[in-house]
């Protein structure tokens, strides 16, 4: 009993943190700062207990006794805890002056950010497809609220009601896919459903398929693949700097945790299925969400139209996972981990950038900015440069097992969509780069202030160049190695 | 040591420019760091060269592993081929820093070092993803110098030439992919050197397939006729030291590109290119040349002038005899010391007149005659002037294409006329005739006498004495060609 309890700590901790944080949220004494280091704390006490708990290989599940099969704890989901909580902590020091620079933030966000992130943490460890739509729904429900968090912002509560409109009709499929698998299988645990699939000859599996389609409409929702990607562009855009990146990042990364247990696992037999679709899902989401990003003049826009592209990247994986390549599991996650170190900085310098002035920022907003703010002007190519898979980046490595996935698979006509959508994203992040450098400034150079924000973003810049080029020469960074050898060791656990 | 210089040559310049951006260097202590790492390179190179076996085929390789999951592999080595390049550059790189000797601006030397970099890692590394590495890393320095430095259209300029070279490079890319996934397929294991990969036999149609994905990277580079449309905009906007490492190096790095990567992977597809590159290339020389002829910006001048030899080197290349493959290569270098000479004359040029527009200059034979000397110099070097390499190397291509077919031979041969007609009708309305603009100007300075000397006597030695370098390259190519000859009589 003490011992279960112990294992379900990492999750615990970050409720109890998030109570705490309400609580505290009320007394004058705790400002936003502090508030905010509270936050970070309980993430990182969730951090550390997690990362200690990495490295055996069994999956046990959760006071089997009482919830049944409902928890499972591997290795897999543990190490998508460990990015949701570097996740959302890297979100809430990046932003530390974005926060302190706007009046409508107070303690409950922080709360909510840490619910959210619990939300995250029971998606991943979710093995019974209700217990999936409950964590879905807990951290959905937080960041609905969180995105409409600017109440006196006239495209904020719009954000929050597009999103939450939209959200939780996707969410109805969600529940309706579930009753119908439980229809098929009589159970919803993925132990069942699992079994069920396997011994596909025995059964008509027409309702699993159904059901299960339905499923995969709410992760495309999620992730913004085309059809269902109306929310994005106005929903990152409304919702405050902080938020967008969590969203772009963390939260994409927790949809694509259950999509791979339940793709890999579950349904892996009758996966290919789903191929022709995907692709087709994968064709339109690469093309629609490159002219959406091309089109825009504001960067956030074109940050949120890019991140379209990159699901679609993520997806040309997912179909070749189910056209049997060996290369594709680790390539998504190496992926994930590579699109939020890039979309966690890009953001980052945004938000930084928003917190010195009160506005919009438009491309011409960074004619000069080189000259401004020569050191930020570096990291923030650095950051496009990864996003556009330029080599010597980690974006690049990223890109490379994805398409070589496409290939082993014998997508070739995927894989080259995929590289003719690089090329395209060459133009609208070489764009940000050429006006940040190409133009004068009429303003004197800034000093870096050197807090809090500004290291973290260095960091996750260092980290994009080292995880492109690094080798395992310094131990505990993981360089482009390590990072690939994080992702085999997830998705071999999970097997 | 030996075992580790080519990667100190490569990563010399990058990790000077690193200290120096780090400890924020001043724009002093900058331009003596730059010029100590082109001079600390050249000794490296010279050293090189000194212990280079001209029979040893592949030297001082060093072989690591780098991406391991991916079979990525840090592989650098020299030969022939390599050396030659790698010679221009770390040659043409001094003469440079001398040539911006009074530039204030940092962002300039920085970016200047990190191209250095860049393209000599490119001409070294024989791992396709490697190479494929520094092929995009040399674009970021020129794209910035462009758009940043350049004059003109540079800001549209610059976006023009990143993305039409972009476009070449990420076909590479696919091809590149699509390589290590059949050797994957084939042995079971992930490899992109080019040595492991060199074994694999592809289909018919996938080799054609794979052929154009190199050849479309390579062919924008060079550029041949088609795939020209950035090189007259960007050479016209591009400050003068980008201008002449494109010219001088990066274009050559497309011939380069289908030498050392076209044949060792395909020979006998490329084989099957070869009828519609050598038209394409003798319509290029011709297509060039008259271009040039009209021409009245001398950048853009020479950058079509420029197009024109390239597609000859690219003849020379795809003729594949003897003569032709020697000429090419003794083009590339010839090619190289003259473009830099002459772009570097038309930055002076742009100097004392703030203009390079041909119609706005003249008459400078009577007031500045070194400056005179040494334009004319260069510009009937790269026409071919008995006397200079180039001279050599184009007589040889010639005669080469006389070897193969006798039409192909009088086209190419007009190549050497056409030059003759622009470059004199140049050398005339801008050295000689009524000066066109009052512009008060000297001659050239003891400092840039300096900086250009080297290159006049280069050209002068590779002219009279051709036998000074052939024993260093001869032998390897022979060879190389040796190898080609028998796959070409396989297929027939």
């Amino acid at each position: 009993m003490i011992t279960q309890l112990f294992i379900a700590l990492p999750m615990t901790i970050i409720v109890i943190g998030a109570l705490i944080l309400m609580l505290l949220s009320h007394s004058k004494r705790f400002n936003l700062d502090r508030l905010n280091l509270i936050a970070v704390f309980f993430l990182a006490i969730s951090f550390a207990l997690q990362y200690s708990n990495i490295g055996d290989h069994s999956s046990t599940f959760l006071f089997p006794n009482i919830f049944g099969e409902s928890f499972i704890l591997d290795d897999f989901a543990r190490i998508f805890d460990l990015m949701f909580t570097a996740g959302a902590s890297l979100t809430l020091l990046i932003n530390h002056d974005y926060f302190k620079s706007r009046n409508y933030f107070n303690g409950e966000y922080f709360a909510l950010i840490l619910l959210s992130v619990f939300g995250m943490m029971i998606l991943s460890h979710a093995h019974e497809l209700v217990t999936a739509f409950i964590a879905l729904e807990i951290a959905s429900l937080s960041i609905y609220a969180l995105v409409g968090y600017h109440k006196k912002n006239r495209v904020s509560p719009e954000a929050m009601m597009k999103y939450m409109i939209l959200g939780s009709m996707t969410g109805v499929f969600f529940i309706l896919g579930t009753a119908l698998i439980y229809g098929a299988v009589g159970s919803t645990s993925l132990t069942e459903i699992s079994l069920y699939v396997a011994n596909k000859e025995d059964h008509d599996i027409t309702l699993l398929i159904v059901g299960s389609s339905f499923i995969m409409i709410t992760i495309m929702f999620k992730i913004g693949a085309v059809p269902f990607h109306s929310w994005i562009m106005d929903v990152y855009h409304g919702a405050p700097y902080p938020l967008t990146m969590f969203m772009a990042s963390t939260f994409k990364i927790a949809i694509f945790a259950i999509a791979l247990r339940l793709y890999l696992v579950s349904f892996a037999p009758i996966n290919a299925f789903w191929s022709e679709l995907l692709q087709i899902i994968t064709i339109i989401t690469l093309l629609g969400g490159s002219w959406l990003a091309i089109s825009q003049t504001l960067v956030k826009r074109m940050l949120a139209g890019s991140s379209i592209v990159h699901s679609g990247y993520l997806l040309i994986a997912m179909s070749s996972l189910g056209l049997g390549s060996e290369v594709a599991a680790p390539a998504i996650m190496f992926y994930l981990i590579a699109y939020f170190l890039s979309a966690v900085g890009a953001f980052g310098i945004l938000s930084f950038i928003a917190s010195q002035n009160k506005r919009q920022m438009t491309y011409d907003d960074f004619k000069g900015f080189a000259q401004r703010r020569p050191y930020m002007a570096l990291m923030m190519s650095i950051f496009m440069l990864s996003l556009a898979g330029f080599p010597s980046t980690i974006g690049f490595l990223g890109k490379f097992y994805i398409f070589t996935s496409a290939i082993e698979s014998g997508q070739i006509l995927l894989a080259g969509l995929g590289i003719l959508t690089a090329f395209i994203s060459v133009y609208y992040y070489f764009k940000l780069i050429a006006i940040m450098y190409f133009y004068p400034s009429d303003t004197p150079q800034k000093k870096l202030p050197i807090d809090i924000s500004t290291i973290f973003i260095a960091v996750m810049a260092l980290l994009v160049i080292w995880g492109g080029i690094g080798t395992s020469l310094i131990p505990f960074i993981p360089g482009a190695d390590g990072f690939i050898d994080i992702a085999k060791q997830t998705i071999s656990s999970l097997k | 040591m030996m075992e580790y210089i080519l990667s100190y040559i490569i990563f010399l310049p990058l990790f000077i420019a690193i200290i120096l951006g780090v400890f924020r260097a001043e724009i002093k202590v900058l331009k003596i760091g730059a010029m100590f790492s082109s001079v600390a390179t050249l000794f490296l190179v010279a050293w090189t060269l000194y212990y280079f076996d001209p029979h040893g085929g592949m030297q001082f390789t060093q072989n690591i592993t780098w991406i391991q999951n991916a079979g990525i592999r840090y592989i650098v080595g020299v030969d022939y081929l390599s050396l030659i390049l790698l010679l221009l550059i770390s040659l043409l790189m001094p003469p440079l820093y001398i040539y911006m000797f009074h530039e204030n601006r940092k962002g300039y030397w920085y970016n200047m070092m990190l191209l250095q970099t860049g393209v000599t890692g490119a001409v070294l590394s024989l791992d396709l993803v490697l190479f494929y590495l520094f092929w995009e890393t040399m674009l970021l320095p020129i794209f910035v110098m462009i758009g940043k430095y350049g004059n003109g259209l540079h800001q549209y300029n610059s976006m023009k030439i990143i993305l039409m070279t972009i476009l070449g490079s990420m076909s590479m890319l696919f091809s590149i992919m699509y390589i290590g996934y059949v050797y994957f397929d084939t042995t079971g294991m992930w490899s992109f050197s080019l040595t492991d990969l060199s074994t694999l036999s592809f289909n018919a149609k996938t080799s054609i397939w794979l052929a154009a994905g190199f050849l479309l990277a390579f062919a924008i580079k060079i550029p041949i006729v088609g795939f020209h449309t950035w090189m007259a905009p960007a050479y016209g906007s591009s400050p003068t030291p980008a201008v002449v490492i494109m010219s001088s190096i990066m274009a050559k790095l497309g011939i380069y590109g289908i030498w050392r990567f076209g044949f060792d992977l395909f020979d006998t597809t490329l084989v099957y290119y070869a009828p519609t590159i050598i038209a394409l290339a003798l319509i290029g020389l011709l297509y060039y040349a008259i271009r040039a002829i009209t021409e009245d910006n001398l950048r853009k001048m020479f950058a079509y002038s420029s197009g024109s030899h390239l597609s000859l080197i690219a003849l020379g290349l795809f003729l594949t005899n003897v003569y032709a493959w020697g000429g090419s290569l003794y083009f590339i270098a010839t090619h190289a010391l003259a473009s830099a000479g002459i772009f570097i004359m038309i930055g002076l040029t742009y100097k004392r007149f703030k203009t390079v527009q041909i119609s706005a200059l003249g008459g400078i034979a009577s007031r500045a005659p070194l400056f005179t000397f040494f334009f004319a110099f260069f510009a009937l070097s790269i026409a071919g002037l008995p006397g200079t390499g180039g001279f050599v190397a184009e007589l040889l291509i010639i005669i080469g294409a006389f070897k193969v077919n006798m039409w192909i031979g009088i086209v190419t041969a007009t190549t050497i006329l056409s030059a003759m007609l622009y470059i004199f009708w140049m050398l005339q309305r801008t050295l000689f005739g009524t000066s066109n603009n009052d512009a008060t100007y000297d001659d050239l300075t003891l400092r840039e006498v300096i900086m250009l000397l080297p290159l006049v006597i280069l050209l002068l030695v590779t002219g009279i004495a051709p036998s000074l370098f052939t024993p260093i390259f001869e032998p390897q190519l022979n060879a190389a060609l040796h190898d080609i000859m028998i796959t070409i009589e396989g297929l027939k």
